[in-house]
C-alpha cells in the first residue's frame, strides 16, 4: 500500500532529521541544523502524500483510528515548527520537537497494521473536525512545551553567564517566549473546537453531551489548566521565565496523568 | 637604573579587587605625587581604566624599588598582602616595555583592539607630565608606545573587527531580545563606554534612548547628539517601567540601581525582559538584581566571556600585532642601550678634554713665548690627537649598544677611565 510506504519513509527522514538536529546541538554548527530543517520539510511532504494517500485511496478521514490520528497529530507539530521557523530564528528548537515526533510516529506505526477503527461511532464529518481540532491544538501544546523547556535552558544560560556556542546556536528569549504564547493561545482555541465538536458528535452517538469518562476529564482538565495559563499570560502578565515553567510542569502533569489513566481506567473513548 | 611595571588587570584580579584599588587611587594626582615621594622612584606613570591599574616607574636600582612599590599598593588598596599578591604582576626593564607596548596597543584589552585604551593611556601620560613626574626616559617611552599602537592599529585588522565591549553587550541584548528594533534604552551615566555602547545599539534600531546623568548639561548634550531624552539623574526609577536595557557605567562610589529598585518596577513592566549591563568600575548594578526573574545582569567581567567566544577569528591578526610589538621593543631597547652609552661618551670626552686643558695651562709659561700661529698650530695638534685616540672607543660603544645589552662594556670603560 503507497500510503505505508510513504508513511515509513517519511517516519525514517524524521528519524534521520532527529539525528542530525542532535548532531547540530554536539557540534554546534547553524549549518546542520539548516540541513536537519530542509531534512524536516522533505519528512512533511512525505508524510502529506502519505496522509492524502490514505484520504484519498482508502476513501476516509485520515484522522481516525490510533495509527491515522498520531500520525496526524505528529504531521501537526512538524507542520507548526516548520511554519514557526519561518517567522523566527527558531532553528535548534527542531532538535527538541524532532524527536518527540520520532516518538509518536514509532508508537504510529506500531498500530499501522491493525485495524483502522470503522466502528460506528466514528463515521461522521463531525468526528474528522473533533479529531482534527484536538490533535492539532494538543500538537500545540507539545511545540509550546518544547518552546518552554527551550527558555529555561536559554535562561539557565545566560543567568549563569554560561557564554559559548550552544548559546548562540539558541534563538532568543522573545522569540521562545513568543512560541509559547502563540501555540498556547491557538492550541487552546483549536482544542476549545475539538472539544465543542467532540461534545457535539458524543450527544449524536451516545445521547450525552458528556458522559464522565476518564478521557473526557482528562482532556477538560487539560483544557482548564492551558486555559489558567493562557489567563495567566494575558491577565496577570505572566511572561517569560514563569510562563515557561508553568506551561512544561502542566505538560509534564498532563503526560504522567494520561499513562496513568491508560493504565488503571476504562474508557469507552478508547479510540485515541 | 631601571624599569618597572607593577600592576594588576581583568585577567589577574578580579572586579572587586579593581575596584578597592581604583577608588583609593582616583582622588585627583595623588597617587602620583605619592609615587614620586617613594625612595628611589625617579620618572613614573599611573593609568587606572575599567580594567586595569598600572604603575609604571623608573627607579634607582632593584631589589628595594619592587618592595617600596608593592607596599604602596598594599597600602593604597587596603588589602592582605597574600591576598593582591595573587593579582599583582610585576615586570621589569623590556619586559615592561612589551608590556606597555601591549596595553596600548589594545593587545591585552578585555576587548582586544578596542580604541579606549589609548586615549586613556595618553591621558595618564598628560597627567604625569603635569605633575613632573615624567623624565626624558618616560617621556620616549610613552611616546614610543603611542607610535607602537599607531602602527597596530593601521598594519594589523585589530581595530577594524574589534568588537568592544558595548558590542559584546549588544550580541547578548540580542539573544535576549531578538530584534532591538523599538526598544527602548537608558543610559546612566554619560561616559566615554556608554557613548560606544549607545553608537552600537543606535546602529541596531533602538527606538528610544534615555540619558541619565549627574551633570544633567552632560545628559542634554549627550541626548541632542543621539536624539535621546534627557533624564535627572535623581530621577531615572520613573523611566525605568518602559526601559528594556539599562547601561550604567558611572564613577559612583556605591550602587546606583539596587535590587529594590528594579522589584518596584515589575509589576508596572508586566514582567517584561530587562537586560542590565553595568559595565562600571566600581559597579552601579546591585548583584542580587540579576537573580530576579526575568531580569539579565551582566557586568564587565561577565562580557569577558562573550568576548572570548568571538577571539578564535582575530587570532591571526594579534599574531602580527604581536610581531609589530616585538620590532617596537626592539627598537626602544637599542634608543635605551644608546642612553646609557651617551652619558659615557660625554664624560670620557670631557675628561680628556680636561687632561689637555690642564697640561696645556701647565706649559703656558713656555707657549707664552711662541708666536699666535704657532701656539694655534700647538692647540690644533692636541685636539686632533686626542679626536684620533677618542674615535675609535667612541665608535666601539655606540656600535656596542646597537647590538645588544652595552652595559659591561660601558662600565669597563668609566673603570678604566675612572669616570
Amino acid at each position: 500500500m503507497i500510503g505505508i510506504v510513504l508513511f515509513k519513509t517519511a517516519l525514517t527522514v524524521y528519524l534521520v532529521c532527529a539525528v542530525v538536529y542532535a548532531a547540530s546541538l554536539w557540534v554546534r554548527r547553524v549549518l546542520t541544523a539548516r540541513v536537519a530543517t530542509w531534512l524536516m520539510l522533505a519528512a512533511l511532504v512525505i508524510h502529506t502524500f502519505s496522509l492524502a494517500s490514505r484520504w484519498f485511496i482508502m476513501g476516509m478521514s485520515p484522522v481516525i483510528g490510533l495509527h491515522d490520528s498520531l500520525s496526524f497529530f505528529a504531521w501537526a507539530m512538524a507542520a507548526t515548527y516548520l511554519a514557526l521557523q519561518l517567522r523566527t530564528k527558531t532553528r535548534v528548537l527542531g532538535a527538541f520537537i524532532s524527536p518527540v515526533i520520532c516518538l509518536i510516529m514509532v508508537v504510529a506505526s506500531v498500530e499501522l497494521g491493525g485495524d483502522v477503527g470503522s466502528s460506528d461511532a466514528l463515521q461522521g464529518s463531525l468526528v474528522t473536525f473533533h479529531v482534527i481540532f484536538s490533535v492539532t491544538g494538543e500538537a500545540l501544546f507539545v511545540v509550546a512545551s518544547c518552546a518552554g523547556l527551550m527558555y529555561l535552558i536559554q535562561d539557565d544560560m545566560l543567568k549563569k553567564k554560561k557564554e559559548g556556542s550552544l548559546i548562540r546556536l539558541f534563538p532568543s528569549l522573545r522569540d521562545l517566549d513568543k512560541i509559547n504564547h502563540l501555540c498556547l493561545s491557538w492550541g487552546f482555541t483549536l482544542l476549545t473546537f475539538g472539544i465543542l465538536a467532540g461534545s457535539g458528535w458524543a450527544r449524536i452517538v451516545w445521547g450525552s453531551h458528556w458522559q464522565w469518562d476518564p478521557k473526557q476529564i482528562w482532556t477538560l482538565l487539560a483544557w482548564g489548566l492551558y486555559g489558567f495559563l493562557l489567563h495567566q499570560r494575558l491577565v496577570v502578565g505572566w511572561q517569560g521565565r514563569k510562563a515557561a515553567l508553568w506551561s512544561l510542569i502542566v505538560f509534564v502533569f498532563l503526560i504522567a496523568l494520561l499513562i496513568f489513566g491508560k493504565i488503571f481506567f476504562q474508557t469507552i473513548h478508547s479510540f485515541v | 637604573m631601571r624599569l618597572f611595571l607593577i600592576g594588576m588587570s581583568h585577567k589577574t584580579a578580579p572586579i572587586e579587587m579593581r575596584e578597592r584599588l581604583q577608588l583609593l587611587c582616583s582622588e585627583g594626582n595623588q597617587p602620583l605625587t605619592e609615587l614620586m615621594r617613594l625612595d628611589g622612584v625617579r620618572e613614573t606613570l599611573y593609568l587606572a581604566t575599567c580594567n586595569r591599574v598600572e604603575i609604571i616607574a623608573r627607579a634607582q636600582d632593584d631589589g628595594q624599588a619592587v618592595d617600596v612599590l608593592k607596599s604602596f599598593i598594599y597600602r593604597q588598596g587596603n588589602l592582605s598582602i597574600a591576598e593582591m599578591e595573587k593579582c599583582l604582576y610585576i615586570h621589569r626593564d623590556l619586559e615592561a616595555v612589551r608590556h606597555l607596548f601591549r596595553v596600548t596597543s589594545s593587545l591585552d584589552s578585555m576587548v582586544m583592539g578596542e580604541p579606549q585604551i589609548l586615549g586613556q593611556m595618553k591621558e595618564a601620560y598628560r597627567m604625569a607630565v603635569e605633575c613632573g613626574a615624567a623624565g626624558v626616559f618616560l617621556n620616549r617611552l610613552s611616546h614610543h608606545a603611542f607610535q607602537t599602537a599607531k602602527r597596530v592599529r593601521t598594519e594589523t585588522g585589530i581595530a577594524g573587527n574589534a568588537v568592544s565591549v558595548s558590542y559584546a553587550a549588544v550580541e547578548l541584548a540580542k539573544k535576549i531580545f531578538g530584534d532591538l528594533k523599538g526598544k527602548v534604552i537608558l543610559l546612566i551615566g554619560a561616559g566615554e563606554m556608554s557613548e560606544l555602547a549607545a553608537r552600537h545599539l543606535l546602529r541596531q534600531g533602538v527606538g528610544k534612548i534615555f540619558i541619565a546623568n549627574r551633570t544633567y548639561a552632560r545628559a542634554e548634550a549627550m541626548a541632542a547628539e543621539f536624539q535621546g531624552t534627557p533624564v535627572a539623574f535623581d530621577r531615572f526609577c520613573e523611566v525605568l517601567p518602559e526601559v528594556d536595557i539599562v547601561i550604567t557605567s558611572t564613577g559612583a562610589p556605591g550602587y546606583v540601581l539596587t535590587a529594590e529598585m528594579v522589584t518596584a518596577v515589575l509589576r508596572r513592566r508586566r514582567n517584561r525582559l530587562l537586560f542590565l549591563i553595568d559595565i562600571a568600575v566600581p559597579r552601579d548594578i546591585e548583584p542580587a538584581a540579576g537573580e530576579i526573574d526575568n531580569v539579565y545582569l551582566y557586568n564587565i567581567d561577565h562580557l569577558q566571556g562573550v568576548v572570548d567566544a568571538n577571539k578564535e577569528g582575530r587570532r591571526a591578526e594579534a599574531m602580527k600585532a604581536e610581531a609589530i610589538i616585538t620590532e617596537e621593543v626592539e627598537a626602544f631597547e637599542r634608543w635605551f642601550n644608546a642612553l646609557a652609552v651617551v652619558p659615557t661618551i660625554v664624560a670620557l670626552r670631557e675628561k680628556v678634554e680636561r687632561i689637555v686643558k690642564g697640561e696645556l695651562e701647565k706649559s703656558a709659561s713656555w707657549l707664552e713665548k711662541l708666536g699666535e700661529e704657532e701656539r694655534n698650530r700647538v692647540e690644533t695638534l692636541t685636539t686632533s690627537i686626542m679626536n684620533k685616540i677618542l674615535h675609535e672607543p667612541m665608535t666601539g660603544l655606540k656600535e656596542e649598544s646597537r647590538e645588544k645589552d652595552a652595559l659591561p662594556f660601558v662600565a669597563a670603560v668609566r673603570r678604566l677611565f675612572r669616570l
